[in-house]
């Protein structure tokens, strides 16, 4: 298992990841995009760009005092960025991610393994500058592995169609 | 003062409530190269998408206009947090997101940001009483001033009884 997406998210390969897994239709599964353990020196780097002086990120000490346990609890926009990770995997690029909604449904800490996934819910055409373009409605999933789900949402990629420039 | 009557500390539910239409002060957000790749890199999503050298306006990460919003909404973390008679020992916590994108965050770019509270409601639950805070951001391109990014948030506020 890796902490990277397999398929990288900056393919310029369009929908070809899409198509490599099967017709584009509800029910369909997006490809599971894996963190093989939460490290908690990126939380540190994240903290430190987004000048978040939230403690239980990176002091350890004040995550006992809160209660909350010994191992930092990673960003939600972390959590958030591994969904997208998946997406841009899926549809093929950072700029095929159109619309994401999530709900933090609980914590994710140092040391956890995760797996973000989805499922396509709705697939629609319709007029982009370049061309058709198909847009994607999926719901999305964050899960510690052997654990509960931690992010819950729904999203939606857009995928070239017929006549347009990136098909 | 009996149990019942405790009362969380700092900010009443009215006071709480009173901040709904406060706006950001705002600001502005520019893409730099290096801050894309690091972000990048700390969200597992390949850094290699922000080379040193590579084009101007490529495409970076979504989580970026998240930021830029954050970033440049004119306050810091701890200034909005006592907003609400809040702190960051107090754990705050993000509630859910949404994001829109209109066009793609890219590197070199920068964004206007604007917004404002849209909800804020006090609960109680399981975990003691809480505040649920709602806030939305909007990201335009400087230089063509095109509706790039809206982003919509919520952050729970724990309180600690008095």
């Amino acid at each position: 298992m890796s902490d990277r997406a397999d398929e990288g998210v900056t393919g310029a390969d369009g929908a070809a990841v899409a198509d490599r897994i099967g017709p584009l239709s509800p029910g369909m599964r997006l490809p599971d995009w894996h963190v093989a353990k939460v490290d908690g020196e990126k939380m540190k780097t994240t903290a430190a760009l987004l000048r978040d002086p939230t403690p239980i990120h990176w002091d350890t000490a004040a995550l006992r005092e809160l209660g909350m346990g010994d191992r930092a609890i990673n960003q939600g926009p972390l959590n958030m960025a591994y969904v997208m990770n998946m997406l841009a995997g899926f549809a093929g690029g950072y700029e095929r991610v159109r619309r994401l909604r999530v709900r933090f449904r609980g914590n994710v800490r140092e040391g956890d393994s995760l797996r973000a996934g989805g499922v396509v819910t709705d697939v629609r055409r319709q007029r982009a500058d370049d061309g058709d373009e198909i847009l994607c409605d999926c719901d999305v999933e964050l899960s510690v592995v052997d654990g509960d789900a931690v992010l819950t949402g729904t999203a939606t990629v857009a995928l070239p169609g017929k006549g347009s420039g990136d098909e | 003062m009996s149990e019942t009557a405790r009362e969380p500390a700092g900010m009443s539910a009215d006071d709480v409530a009173a901040r709904i239409g406060r706006a950001f002060p705002g600001g502005e957000f520019t893409v730099e190269r290096w801050f894309a790749w690091l972000l990048a890199d700390a969200a597992l999503a390949g850094p290699e998408t922000s080379t040193p050298g590579g084009p101007v306006g490529e495409p970076a990460h979504p989580l970026l206009a998240w930021t830029a919003a954050t970033q440049a909404m004119g306050v810091t973390w701890d200034e909005l947090f006592s907003w609400f008679g809040s702190s960051a020992d107090d754990g705050p916590m993000f509630g859910e997101h949404e994001t829109v994108w209109h066009a793609p965050m890219r590197v070199g770019r920068t964004y206007l940001v604007s917004g404002e509270v849209t909800s804020a409601d006090r609960k109680s639950g399981r975990s003691g009483v809480f505040d649920v805070i709602g806030y939305v951001f909007r990201l335009h391109d400087k230089e063509s001033g095109a509706h790039v990014a809206d982003c919509w948030n919520s952050l729970i506020l724990p309180r600690r009884l008095s």
